[in-house]
């Protein structure tokens, strides 16, 4: 093989935080195959994570060396936050305080917002110019608002939270009900928070089918399903995946967390939106300085808000309710900052 | 169209019943079993693209451990079978596992997969093996500590006894079948006695875990990539008795292929360390996450399938547990770990290697380890 037709791309270096959980374990293969990247991406993967699980992480990286990936140019695994943000083009942030059973909101809330404040800095002062930020813990939408507002000098627009893995569920449970393969649905939208207030709207999603796209709307003919059902299917799913595995979602969440970044990379379908947690613009009469989830396309490497999508009643006051709980949220952080 | 080597074995009753996408097809996704007929729409096909292929279907045993969870999203995203190949996934495990097999399915759901077709999750050893064209092995007795090896082979020589029966009797015709779950050569030999009529050289068991090991291993070694590594060996059983031989390992560098040794110059770290090292990995994973590989062993399952499916690059070998036909001395009527390529879906024994006296004894002893077990199982059953 001649090594001149074969001109290999630089490697992207990802971070990983609390890599040597179970959604780390998921995610690492799913990255080194391409999952995240494309076929032809090599990359260098940083792996972080807190001094007690540093046996756990350096044996994912032992895994990660004893799997031959060919496009695995290194593996840095480390509890030194700076050592880890060196240079990364892609931060996914999974680590975070998780809620304890008998713990208080208020809690949970002050841990994390003391952890993404730390991580905000280092990432700020050390990682890439053009780093792409996802946060995954919870709560993912204001996590990533103190990381925003901590790391001044990092785009707002790099700083994103996960709803794709809300926007896949939606997507399926549509499937399910149409029988249909999951890949022929599209354009469902997660407006709003991470949590059970989120918004799954199937007003502007279709269905491939032989004569075209047709609305989802048009082909579900039980409405009230839309409307009711179907929304705390996708809004509780998290807890009912809990209460089958007795763990929450890895596999899944990490398969989204790749698609999240890989779309935004790589670019979205042509005529595909999807969801991802941003800073609004006050669009959709979203008040700006929130981490809210919007339907986006992706192109480029940047996302834009599909713009001009009529709104009904129905889905105002649910937007609005995710909206009021993220302002809460947001109150809340900075109380525990301010503390 | 599917690749040859499958497409033979594909079920044709299935066929149909995907085209309908039924929900008789595989009692996949729903949970539901009454939705109305007002929903149903018969225009929508399973698949609109024409060039679109017929899922394969996959079946993993002890889907609802941790290296079942791990593999199982590599076979939806095509790391096992290629990117443009659908997959039906069969997932089988205990009834004590139903309820967290439940959840994989429903985390597989909620992936939105585009490759994946269909999920059946069943504690039902004849619905997990209905039609599946590729078996990959994972459930077992794992040892527990104070058992005796004579007892864990006791209870995974019974478990392989009757899949073996089932997968004889329902899985596709030309299944593939690799077995994960240790002692991983002597299960698949006892797999492969009880299931008379699955072709012998349809039964393998995993080795590619170690291979890809020593791989990386000499890659860290020289402060290479990877994937410029080739052609290590692991010959034997898929136990600290395998011989991971570098004799005939290559290294790709700015002026062509080079030996191994010629580049290590360190035989005693090849033919000392390095050897224990890799026979000794699994042990070393244990230590620090205080479970066993499930990450790695999965990924070389995957590699295991690709490249039995789909072939090997040329040039290259890979290593596979198999039926051994005597090859190089090794005693035939044992599985037992070669060199092998891969094409048109067959592997073949890579022959005519040169083998030093250090290498035979390391072959002969890993061979006669695989004796015992053999013998081992053998007394468990009778």
């Amino acid at each position: 093989m001649c090594n001149l037709l074969n001109i290999e791309k630089d490697p992207i270096r990802v971070l990983i935080t609390g890599a040597a959980g179970n959604i780390g374990y998921a995610i690492a293969p799913m990255i080194a195959r391409g999952m995240m990247l494309g076929p032809d991406q090599p990359m260098i993967l940083h792996l972080l994570d807190i001094e007690p699980a540093s046996s756990s992480l350096e044996a994912v990286k032992m895994e990660l060396q004893d799997s031959a990936f060919p496009l695995l140019k290194g593996v840095i695994a480390t509890t030194d936050v700076v050592e880890a943000c060196k240079d990364v083009n892609i931060a996914i942030m999974i680590g975070g305080f998780p809620r304890i059973a008998g713990m208080e909101r208020k809690d949970v809330m002050s841990k994390n917002v003391v952890i993404y404040k730390a991580q905000a800095s280092a990432l700020e002062r050390y990682a890439s110019e053009d780093c792409k930020v996802l946060v995954v813990a919870n709560p993912a939408n204001t996590n990533a608002l103190i990381l925003k507002e901590f790391a001044p000098s990092i785009p707002e627009e790099n700083i994103t939270c996960l709803t794709r893995l809300d926007h896949n569920r939606a997507l399926a449970q549509l499937a399910d009900k149409l029988s249909v393969p999951v890949s022929s649905v599209k354009n469902v939208i997660i407006w709003g928070n991470h949590s059970s207030t989120q918004y799954p709207d199937t007003n502007h999603a279709t269905v491939s089918t032989k004569s075209g796209d047709r609305p989802v709307k048009e082909l579900v003919t039980d409405h009230n399903w839309l409307k009711s059902e179907f929304i705390t299917e996708v809004q509780q799913r998290g807890a009912a995946i809990l209460r089958a595995r007795k763990q929450s979602s890895a596999l899944s969440a990490a398969s989204a967390a790749c698609d999240h970044i890989r779309d935004w990379f790589l670019g979205s379908p042509k005529g595909t939106w999807v969801s991802m947690g941003v800073c609004s613009d006050g669009s959709y009469g979203i008040p700006p300085d929130l981490v809210y989830s919007f339907p986006v396309i992706c192109e480029k490497g940047s996302w834009k808000i599909v713009q001009g999508l009529n709104i009904d009643a129905f889905s105002r006051e649910k937007m609005d309710d995710s909206a009021r709980e993220l302002a809460e949220e947001k109150e809340l952080a900075y109380s525990c900052l301010n503390a | 169209m599917i690749h040859p080597s499958i497409s033979s074995s594909i079920n044709t009753q299935k066929k149909s019943e995907l085209h309908g996408h039924t929900k008789a097809a595989d009692s996949t996704l729903s949970q539901k079993s009454n939705i109305p007929t007002s929903i149903r729409f018969p225009a929508i096909i399973s698949d609109l693209d024409p060039m679109a292929k017929e899922p394969v279907r996959v079946l993993v045993t002890g889907a609802a451990g941790q290296i079942g969870y791990a593999l199982v999203p590599m076979i939806a995203r095509g790391i096992m079978l290629g990117a443009d190949q659908p997959v039906i996934l069969h997932m089988l495990d205990i009834p004590p596992a139903a309820e967290a097999l439940n959840g994989v399915k429903m985390e597989l759901i909620d992936a939105a997969f585009p490759l994946l077709k269909g999920v059946v999750a069943t504690t039902d050893a004849v619905e997990g093996c209905t039609g599946v064209n590729v078996a990959v092995m994972v459930g077992g007795f794992p040892r527990k500590e104070g058992m005796e090896r004579k007892d864990v082979m006791s209870k995974n020589v019974s478990i392989y006894k009757s899949q073996a029966a089932a997968l004889e009797k329902h899985a596709a015709p030309n299944c593939k079948v690799l077995v994960v779950a240790n002692p991983a050569n002597t299960n698949a030999l006892i797999l492969k006695e009880f299931a008379p009529s699955i072709p012998e050289k349809n039964i393998s068991c995993l080795t590619r875990l170690d291979h890809n090991r020593a791989l990386g291993q000499i890659s860290e070694r020289l402060s290479v990539p990877v994937s410029d590594v080739k052609n290590v060996i692991i010959w034997g059983n898929h136990s600290s008795s395998q011989y991971p031989d570098v004799n005939h390992a290559k290294v790709q560098t700015t002026s062509g292929e080079k030996p191994v040794r010629e580049l290590v110059k360190d035989d005693a770290w090849l033919d000392g360390e390095f050897i224990s090292t890799v026979q000794q990995r699994g042990a070393a994973i244990i230590k620090a996450r205080k479970l066993s590989s499930a990450l790695s062993a999965a990924s070389s399952a995957c590699d295991h399938i690709r490249d039995w499916v789909l072939g090997t690059p040329e040039g290259t070998f890979v290593s596979m547990g198999v039926y051994s036909d005597g090859s190089y001395n090794v005693p035939s009527g044992l599985i037992y770990s070669f060199p092998v390529t891969c094409r048109n879906g067959e592997w073949s024994i890579v022959q005519g290697l040169p083998i030093d006296e250090v290498s035979r004894k390391k072959m002969d002893l890993t061979a006669e380890e695989l004796k015992e077990e053999k013998d081992l199982a053998y007394s468990c059953l009778s």
